[in-house]
C-alpha cells in the first residue's frame, strides 16, 4: 500500500519538491542579501527608537523597502497550500472514480479503509513536511524586516512564518480530500477546495484573529493629537470614541465642520475620549497556536467527513 | 457441496429506483456461472454486492460464508474482481501493475502471473494506457487470478472485445478454472459466447433472478412444444409457461417442465440456451414467473406418445 501510494503520487511528490527548491532558492538568495543590508542598518545603529529622526538611518530604511518591496507580496505564498489541496488533496479520490480504478483497488485484499488510512497518512504526511521544510527558511526570511519594521502580525509575516503556515497546508489538503469524496469530480472538488479554503481562512483571518484574545485598550485624552506610540511589534485592532456612558463607537455622530478644532468637534459629539485596542506583540505565539488549533480542527472534520463519504461511496 | 456464493432477499435502491430486488440464489462452488440479463437488469449491482463495494438496501450476501461488506478482511482474499470495462491505472506498467498484486495479495502468485503474460505475448514494460483493449481485459484477468481467488466475478468482460480476444480471453479463463477448479460468475448481456464455458446459468431481468440452475437440467427441462391451435391453460396448470405464441391454426409454447408431458397431441423439440434466456428476458417485468425451482426439484421431461 505504500508502494502503491508512492508509484500514484511520486510525480506530485517530485513536483513539490521541485516548486520547493525554486522557492528555497528565491528565498535563499533575497535573504541573503537582505540579511546583508540589515547588517549595515545594525552598524549605523538604526534601529530602535533612538535612531528616529537620524537622516542617514532614514535613508537606509528607505533604501531597504526600495530595494526589498517584494516582501510585502509573501502571502502571495498562501497560494501553496491552496494549490497543495487543489491538486494533490482534491484528485486523491476523484482520480479513482473518474478512471473507475477504485472498483479494481477495493477489490483486492486489503480493505476499503486501509487503503484510505495508508494514503491519508502519507499524504498528509507528505504535505506537512513539505511545508515544514520550507518553515524555518521563511522565519529566517523574515526575521530582519520584523526586526527593522515589526508587524509580526501583518498577513504577510504572521501567515508564513509560524505553525500557522504549516496549518493551513493541512488545512487545505484535508478540505482538497473532503471536496473530491463528496463531489467525486475533479474539476468540482477543486472549485469546491478553493471556495471552502477562502470561506474558512478569511473569516478566521478578518474576524476572529483579533479577538483571539480580548485586545488591550488605551484611552487618552481628546486634546491629545497623537495616539501613545504603541511598539511596532503590537497590533492596532480598533480605534474610536468613548462618550460620557462609556459607550464605544468608532464614528462620530456628526462630521466635523470647518471653523471648530477637533477638539471642540469632539466635544460637540459628546466624546469624552479616545480609545485604540491592540494585541501586544508578546502573543504573537499563542494566536500562532490558537489559529493553528483552529485549522487542525476544520482538518480532522474535512477528513472524518471525507472517511465517511469513502466508505459509503459506490 | 458448500455455496460459493449466496444471497437471501438481497436488494439494492438508488433514489426510488430498485436496481435489484429480492434476489435469492446460490451459486455451489465449483460452477462456472453465467449472469444473464439485459442491459440495467441489476448484473453489476448484484457483482458489485457480492464483492462489497455495494452496502444492501435489504437482505443479505454471503461469500463462502462471509458477508463481503461487513467481514472484508475474510472475505477480500477469496474473491477475484474483474469490473466492466477492465479498469486499470493507465500510467502504470504491466510489471508495476504486478507489483500491485502482489503488495496487496496475500496469496499472490507471481509465477502464474509471469507465465500468463509471456504467453499472452503481453510486454511488461509497457504502460497499461498503451495496451490494447483486448490486452487490457487480459491483464485484468491474469491480476484477478494470479490473486488466487476461490470466487471469481467479472462484470461483462467480453462486451468491448473482438470475437478474437474474446476467445483467447475464454482460453485463459479455462485455463485458470482446470488448474485450480474455482468459482466463476461472469455477466453478460448476451449468452452465446458464454454457452460454451458455463456449466451454470442465472437469469436476471428487470431487477429479479428469474432462473438459476445447472445449464444440463435447464436443457433438459425446457422444451418447445407445437401443437394445433389451442389454450394453453391445460399445459400452464401442470408445467410453466414461459412463452406462449399462436397462428391461425398452430400454437407454440416454451415450457419449463415440472413433470411428464402425456398429451400426445404436442410435438416437443429442444430448445436452445439462446432462446431459452430470450424467452425468459421477453417475460414483461409485471408477468413475473414464480421463483425459480432448485435443482433438486427439477425433472427431466418425458413425453408418452
Amino acid at each position: 500500500m505504500i508502494w502503491l501510494t508512492w508509484r500514484q503520487h511520486r510525480l506530485e511528490w517530485l513536483m513539490t519538491l521541485g516548486v520547493l527548491a525554486v522557492i528555497g532558492v528565491f528565498l535563499l538568495m533575497t535573504g541573503l542579501e537582505m540579511a546583508n543590508n540589515f547588517r549595515q542598518l545594525v552598524l549605523g545603529n538604526c534601529l530602535g527608537l533612538t535612531s528616529k529622526g537620524n537622516p542617514s538611518c532614514d535613508e537606509l530604511i528607505q533604501a531597504f523597502i526600495k530595494q526589498h518591496g517584494f516582501l510585502g507580496g509573501a502571502s502571495l505564498l498562501l497560494a501553496l497550500p491552496l494549490l497543495l489541496g487543489a491538486l494533490v488533496g482534491a484528485p486523491l479520490v476523484t482520480r479513482e472514480v473518474e478512471q473507475r480504478t477504485h472498483l479494481l483497488i477495493w477489490t483486492q485484499s486489503i480493505t476499503r479503509m486501509r487503503w484510505l488510512t495508508v494514503k491519508l497518512a502519507l499524504v498528509l504526511g507528505a504535505g506537512l513536511l513539505a511545508s515544514g521544510a520550507l518553515l524555518p527558511l521563511l522565519i529566517w526570511w523574515h526575521s530582519p524586516s520584523v526586526q527593522i519594521f515589526g508587524d509580526s502580525f501583518g498577513a504577510s509575516v504572521y501567515d508564513t512564518s509560524g505553525p500557522v503556515w504549516v496549518a493551513t497546508a493541512l488545512l487545505a489538503l484535508a478540505l482538497g480530500i473532503f471536496a473530491g469524496a463528496l463531489t467525486r469530480r475533479t474539476v468540482a472538488a477543486i472549485f469546491l477546495t478553493m471556495v471552502l479554503f477562502l470561506a474558512i481562512r478569511a473569516p478566521v483571518e478578518w474576524l476572529w484573529r483579533p479577538n483571539f484574545e480580548t485586545p488591550l485598550t488605551v484611552t487618552y485624552s481628546i486634546d491629545q493629537q497623537n495616539p501613545p506610540a504603541l511598539s511596532n511589534q503590537d497590533w492596532q485592532v480598533a480605534s474610536g470614541y468613548i462618550d460620557a456612558q462609556g459607550n464605544r463607537s468608532t464614528d462620530l455622530r456628526e462630521g466635523c465642520t470647518r471653523d471648530e478644532t477637533l477638539t471642540q468637534c469632539l466635544q460637540a459629539n459628546g466624546v469624552q475620549a479616545n480609545y485604540l485596542t491592540y494585541q501586544p506583540g508578546d502573543r504573537f505565539w499563542t494566536f500562532q497556536w490558537i489559529e493553528t488549533g483552529i485549522y487542525v480542527g476544520f482538518s480532522v472534520l474535512a477528513l472524518f467527513a471525507a472517511v465517511w463519504l469513502v466508505r459509503r461511496l459506490n | 457441496m458448500s455455496n460459493a456464493l449466496e444471497t437471501n432477499k438481497l436488494s439494492k435502491r438508488y433514489g426510488r429506483t430498485w436496481a435489484l430486488q429480492d434476489c435469492t440464489l446460490n451459486l455451489p462452488a465449483g460452477r462456472v456461472a453465467a449472469l444473464v440479463g439485459p442491459n440495467g437488469a441489476g448484473k453489476t449491482t448484484l457483482l458489485h454486492l457480492a464483492v462489497g463495494l455495494l452496502e444492501p438496501t435489504a437482505g443479505e450476501v454471503q461469500v463462502f460464508g462471509c458477508s463481503p461488506l461487513r467481514q472484508p478482511t475474510e472475505a477480500l482474499w477469496r474473491l477475484g474482481f474483474v469490473a466492466q470495462d477492465t479498469p486499470l491505472y493507465k500510467g502504470f506498467t504491466v510489471a508495476e501493475l504486478l507489483t500491485l498484486g502482489h503488495k496487496l495479495n496475500p496469496r499472490w502468485d507471481d509465477a502464474l502471473a509471469l507465465a500468463r503474460m509471456q504467453k499472452l505475448g503481453i510486454p511488461l514494460e509497457r504502460r497499461a494506457g498503451k495496451l490494447s483493449g483486448g490486452q487490457q481485459a487480459q491483464v485484468a484477468l491474469v491480476l484477478a487470478l494470479a490473486k488466487r481467488p476461490d470466487l471469481l466475478l467479472l462484470d461483462e468482460p467480453l462486451s468491448s472485445l473482438d470475437p478474437l480476444a474474446r476467445r483467447e480471453f475464454l482460453r485463459t479463463l479455462l485455463d485458470a478454472v482446470a488448474e485450480s477448479g474455482l468459482t466463476v460468475l461472469l455477466s453478460s448481456h448476451i449468452i452465446g459466447d458464454l454457452e460454451r464455458v458455463c456449466d451454470y446459468l442465472i437469469i436476471l431481468s428487470a431487477s429479479h433472478v428469474q432462473l438459476a440452475g445447472d445449464i444440463q437440467e435447464i436443457a433438459k427441462t425446457h422444451k418447445r412444444l407445437i401443437g394445433p391451435r389451442q389454450d394453453e391453460a391445460a399445459v400452464a396448470s401442470v408445467h410453466t409457461v414461459i412463452e406462449a405464441s399462436h397462428t391461425d391454426r398452430q400454437t407454440t409454447l416454451l415450457v419449463r417442465a415440472h413433470g411428464p408431458l402425456f398429451d400426445p397431441s404436442w410435438e416437443v423439440q429442444g430448445v436452445s440456451m439462446e432462446d431459452i434466456v430470450l424467452a425468459y428476458l421477453s417475460q414483461q417485468a409485471g408477468a413475473r414467473l414464480p421463483a425459480p425451482p432448485s435443482a433438486r426439484e427439477q425433472n427431466g421431461i418425458e413425453v408418452l406418445k
